[in-house]
């Protein structure tokens, strides 16, 4: 018996080890953590409980047999964040440079499986070097297993990535079909194909940063979600975004006790929206002095920023926000700001988060580049993503809300609950210049002097649809509010729509425009 | 008479042994209240780290004005510490860190069986076809 245990004690040392003392020095001269740093770091002090700490490999080849070690590249297991249950796991680059093989795919798919029972959150902390060359097709067979298991859980229970070194290949797939991805700037990177393999099949010289760092990931791709400048940052993330969301798509949010005034109005709303429609504004503003002080936690700021979204807190409970951005592209709605939305939207409905949207976008951004990408089908996803959303949903029109994208903002049709509406809003088909033209463009070419005829129009077009007070007439608009109210209206709105239950048709799955 | 007498000589010894350990205990109680500020322990200290022997920068300009102001708190130093202490409770609250939590996870906000048989049914999309 004593020697067992002394066997035991020896194994769960080695265990804690990782791939050894030399490889740790040369991961913390990466400027990288461990893998038990990461989640000491994450995890509630003396919460993490591990599994598989002592499984590995069963190669023979390559010389292999001679490298095992205990744990085999990857430590997971559960913990609490915040005194929440979580289930993490999380990639030990030390050991064989975090290569993903059977045995690790094993102890992930279990993770996986137990979190989705036990309907708690995951947690991945990704940093591999890759599928593990010497395990041939098992290893990607294993890659298999972990994808499904994160399409399975979509939806479900949260799922979060951290990409915290390389994550190349087929292993991109994992943290890309999970809810969040957060991603540390120039010690990580992910792509398909390396630069090399670029540089043979295309000729192109691209740097492993300008390929696949972070900044290009959370501006040009959009497949991150939040950027962090070091790995405490990273997982400091996690535990923010963490804290909108719920256990699974039963429960609901965390809800903190409401710290800021209710009933409170900011005068300053009440000139944000410049009076000449050609200026812009931030709309941050208007998110700031709406939600509850400092609780609004922004997804994807650097990618598609004609759009914004993100978290906020409306006394003390969760929401979802999108807002139109008019100081980027005067907030028109582009493909990528399209599949912003629509997957947000998507997002909070699957986690019982209300959607709040904010609405001042002169339409869907014409051009050929946009007709080429295919407009139409991400357009149509924010049309997808707000009909099916069946969380209670509230849409306040700040300024302009044109043709197909008034529609597919949340309007009436969109299956949303309430609508208001600012004085300043200005909900037609399209703008004054155009609709004058193809409305009264004979009248125009006749008159003795066309621009004074045309300004006539113009502004008699204005002042018969640039209001809000039309689509209030034929309920399009359910009340109009002084800017200042909206605070207190939205949270008095949700009181009321929290115990909204909405059903859609009974379906396998619906087919979301691609 | 001589019993009285005694009776006196008793109560008053007893008496006054009482009031003496009181008084007693009121001195060292005292005592361990002002232990701070008696001065040859404020001399002790000050012996302890003499100006001279500050290494370069450390102790002089702000950080003297910070502490040496007795019973007072810098304006700065008290700004700091706010801005410190609201940033902390503005980071947990962001976290729902427990301190800041109205509900526990994994709860329904309203755990009405509206809700939960709602839920339940929005989530399950099979269909009875009998």
């Amino acid at each position: 018996m004593h020697d067992d245990l002394g066997k035991l004690r020896e194994m769960r040392e080695k265990a804690l080890q990782g791939g050894g003392p030399e490889r740790v020095e040369q991961q913390h001269a990466k400027g990288k953590l461990t893998a038990r740093e990461r989640l000491a770091l994450l995890l509630d002090k003396g919460s993490f409980q591990e599994i598989g700490a002592l499984a590995t490999h069963e190669v023979v080849d390559f010389g292999l047999e001679d490298q095992r070690f205990p744990g085999d590249g990857v430590v997971t297991g559960f913990g609490r964040i915040n005194g929440r249950r979580v289930a993490v796991f999380a990639q030990d680059f030390t050991v064989l440079g975090g290569s993903f093989g059977v045995i690790q795919a094993n102890k992930i798919c279990r993770i996986q499986d137990l979190a989705l029972e036990s309907g708690i959150p995951l947690i991945g902390l990704n940093d591999s070097g890759g599928a593990r060359i010497q395990e041939g097709v098992s290893s990607l067979a294993a890659y298999g297993e972990v994808f499904m298991r994160n399409v399975l859980a979509s939806g479900v229970i949260p799922q979060i990535s951290v990409i915290m070194g390389p994550c190349a290949g087929g292993a991109v797939y994992s943290p890309a079909l999970t809810d969040f991805v957060i991603m540390v700037r120039d010690t990580s990177f992910m792509f398909l194909t390396g630069p090399e393999v670029i540089k043979t099949v295309t000729g192109r010289d691209v740097g492993v940063q300008e390929l696949g760092g972070a900044d290009m990931h959370s501006t040009k791709s959009g497949v991150v979600h939040c950027v962090a400048a070091n790995e405490p940052e990273a997982l400091e993330q996690v535990k923010q975004i963490l804290g909108y969301l719920p256990q699974n798509n039963h429960d609901d949010p965390p809800q903190v006790a409401p710290y800021d005034d209710t009933e409170r109005m900011d005068e300053e709303l009440n000139t944000l929206v410049p009076a000449d429609d050609r200026m812009s504004y931030d709309v941050r503003e208007v998110l700031a002095r709406v939600f509850d002080r400092d609780s609004f936690l922004e997804i994807h700021r650097g990618w598609a920023t004609n759009a914004v979204v993100g978290f906020a807190r409306l006394d003390g409970f969760c929401v979802g926000v999108v807002a139109n951005q008019p100081m980027h592209l005067a907030g028109a709605l582009d493909i990528d700001a399209s599949d912003k939305i629509a997957r947000f939207a998507l997002t909070c409905d699957a986690y019982n988060i209300p959607i709040i949207t904010f609405v001042d976008t002169p339409g869907f951004l014409p051009g050929v580049e946009q007709e080429f990408g295919g407009i139409i089908r991400h357009g149509a996803k924010i049309l997808y993503g707000y009909s099916a959303a069946t969380v209670p949903k509230i849409s306040v029109v700040l300024r302009k809300a044109m043709g197909g994208a008034y529609v597919a903002m949340s309007s009436k049709q969109m299956r949303c609950d309430l609508n208001f509406a600012w004085p300043s809003a200005q909900i037609a088909v399209m703008g004054a210049e155009g609709a004058v033209k193809i409305l009264r463009g004979r009248e125009i070419k006749k008159a003795e002097d066309p621009k004074a005829v045309e300004k006539t129009f113009i502004e008699d077009y204005r002042e018969k649809f640039f209001n809000p007070y039309r689509a209030a007439d034929v309920g399009q608009i359910d009340e109009v509010i002084e800017p200042r109210e909206t605070r207190p209206r939205l949270i008095h709105a949700l009181e009321v729509l929290r115990t909204k239950v909405q059903l859609n048709p009974s379906r396998k799955h619906g087919l979301l425009p691609s | 008479m001589e019993n009285m007498g005694f009776g006196l000589n008793v109560t008053l010894i007893g008496m006054g042994l009482v009031f003496a350990l009181l008084a007693l205990l009121w001195l060292v109680l005292y005592l361990i209240g002002n232990i701070d500020s008696l001065p040859f322990l404020k001399g002790g200290e000050e012996e302890e780290a003499p100006d001279e022997e500050r290494s370069e920068g450390e102790g002089t300009g702000e950080a003297d004005a910070l502490v040496h102001h007795e019973g007072e708190v810098d304006p700065d130093l008290l700004a700091a510490i706010t801005i410190a202490v609201a940033a902390h409770v503005a980071v947990k609250r962001r976290q729902a860190a427990p301190s800041m939590r109205k509900t526990v996870p994994g709860s329904q906000i309203f755990a009405s069986r509206w809700v939960a048989a709602g839920r339940t049914r929005q989530t399950d999309s099979w269909t009875h076809k009998g």
